[in-house]
């Protein structure tokens, strides 16, 4: 079966260790949500599983295993990282704006990505499919002209262009309104439904009911807890369980 | 159209019209380059135009900007003086462009040791004035147009080399090239389509245009002050200039049109560069 394993993931930079033990599994299909404070080694870690970290020594132990269409992958050196960039590991970013070329349409970065992943379609198709009713404008303009939640649906479009049979969305409905949101994570729910792991890193718990299949707690660089929703916590996540409740007014 | 649907629909592409600069800066140097190519293919012979019985004429019908005090057709000498800087000048362009390219994308993505050795030999040879470093060319290795091609590509590459060196740099660490490299895109194609093409042309466009306008005035600066530049009766711009200059009785179209070519020349590179490398500037923020 496919899988993504992280398994006792250090991540340094310098002689400072960020990420002491990240350790989770996200399963074909399945939306894991990593959770956790700012500063927690959330983001550290879904970089580290590409090899795209910014800095140097970066990924200093552990294993990354993943399994897909028969082949286990085991990345140690930078080519290894490079065979899994794209087709098997997507991205997308908390900061959409910021991950699409300024000077590209984004109809161009659409057909680039499809082109990667040896499709021949149009972009309006793929833009269509996360919900703008005007895709052939959408095509024609650059990234600066669109708004954030457009923007992220772009980003999103452009990530499943690509592809990828596991995708790390590191916080991509940060900054979003509550109905862009909804809509960014219903589209990831139907790439989920479409086989796609999907490693979902938030610190919004409020997202996670009826989404998330699983989630993991992440604390001081270390994976400390996991339960199926955010409401079964017991440990570290309690106390992010709790400060959300008190702002959500204990709809969790 | 509400003010939000016009944002959006912002013309990535604004029409020829809202560019004056570029349509103006582009129909100038076009106007050198088809004079070139005219030169190239019709002969004139700069020795046999002589013709004392008709020196100095104003400009006619016949003589579009008159004669000089030879009695040789200016507008036709302005022509052929193109070709003293024309193929040369974008020769030394293509130098410092690609000098420039190749040190500027190589530093900016590799940083460290690398970059610090691209951008001290850029400073070894920026530290020298550009005109004293061609001149100095000329003196070593002749005065010969190709040497000072050369020595004009060589003295402009720095330029180039930094500018896209600091816009690489900024742009290396931008989330879209690491949501590119997510993609698998190789890191080769990155920097030499991504980073440079898409992103940095327009910057390179600008200095080499500016190669372009640095070649035509030190051109004219040699054979202004004679000796090193080209040497009549061969016509340049610059020699035109100082061979009618102060002629007492003289036709001044002799002197002011080399002088206004020179001049609309340099603004048509500076304007098209201009307008080339600021929009694309306008993109980054």
């Amino acid at each position: 079966m496919d899988e993504l394993v992280l398994e006792r993931l250090r991540v340094a930079a310098g002689a400072r260790t960020l990420v002491e033990d990240a350790t989770l599994r996200v399963g074909a299909g399945e939306i894991v949500a990593l959770v956790g404070a700012s500063g927690s080694g959330k983001t550290l870690t879904a970089r580290a599983a590409l090899g795209l970290l910014p800095f140097t020594p970066g990924w200093v132990g552990g294993q990354i295993r993943v399994t897909t269409e028969g082949r286990v992958f085991t990345p140690r050196a930078e080519a290894d990282f490079r065979a899994l960039r794209g087709g098997v590991l997507g991205l997308l970013w908390q900061d959409a704006r910021g991950a699409l070329d300024p000077l590209r349409t984004v109809g161009a970065q659409v057909t680039a990505a499809s082109r990667l992943a040896g499709d021949t379609g149009r972009p309006e198709d793929v833009l269509a499919r996360v919900g703008f009713s005007d895709p052939a404008q959408v095509a024609r303009q650059h990234p600066h002209v669109l708004s954030g939640g457009m923007a992220q649906r772009a980003a999103l479009a452009v990530a499943l262009a690509r592809r990828s049979r596991f995708l790390l969305a590191d916080e991509p409905t940060t900054g979003l309104d509550p109905s862009v949101q909804r809509g960014i994570l219903a589209h990831l729910a139907a790439v989920a439904a479409s086989g796609v792991g999907i490693l979902f890193v938030t610190h919004d718990l409020r997202l996670l009911p009826g989404f998330a299949s699983r989630v993991v707690v992440m604390d001081a660089g270390r994976t400390v807890e996991e339960a199926p929703t955010p409401g079964a916590l017991v440990g570290h996540g309690r106390a992010l369980l709790d400060a959300t409740r008190r702002i959500a007014g204990g709809a969790l | 159209m509400s003010a939000a649907a016009a944002l959006r629909e912002g013309a990535p592409e604004a029409p020829a019209a809202a560019r004056p600069a570029a349509v103006v800066g582009a129909l100038l140097l076009g106007g050198v380059l088809l004079a070139w190519l005219f030169a190239l293919v019709v002969p004139y012979d700069v020795v046999a135009d002589v013709n004392p019985a008709r020196a100095s004429l104003r400009p006619s019908a016949a003589h579009w900007l008159g004669t000089d005090h030879l009695g040789r057709d200016v507008a036709w000498r302005l022509v052929v003086g193109s070709r003293a800087f024309v193929l040369p000048g974008l020769g030394a362009a293509l130098l410092a462009g690609l000098l420039g390219v190749a040190g500027g994308a190589v530093a900016g993505w590799l940083g460290g040791p690398v970059a610090t050795a691209v951008r001290y030999a850029g400073n070894v040879v920026a530290s020298i004035p550009r005109l004293v470093f061609v001149l100095l060319a000329g003196a070593v290795f002749g005065p010969d147009v190709h040497v000072l091609a050369v020595a004009t590509g060589l003295a402009c590459a720095p330029a180039v080399a930094e500018a896209l060196h600091a816009r690489i740099e900024a742009l290396r660490r931008a989330e879209f090239v690491l949501a590119l490299q997510a993609h698998g895109v190789p890191d080769a194609r990155i920097l030499a389509w991504h980073l440079v093409w898409v992103n940095g042309r327009g910057l390179v466009a600008r200095n080499v245009l500016a190669t372009f306008a640095f070649f035509l005035v030190v051109e004219t600066t040699l054979s202004y002050l004679g000796g090193f530049g080209v040497q009549e009766p061969t016509p340049s711009w610059g020699n035109m200039l100082a061979f009618e200059f102060g002629i007492p009785d003289g036709n001044p179209w002799a002197w002011a049109a080399p002088g206004l070519a020179v001049w609309a020349a340099c603004l048509g590179a500076a304007l098209l560069g201009q307008d080339l490398g600021l929009r694309e500037g306008a993109a980054d923020g």
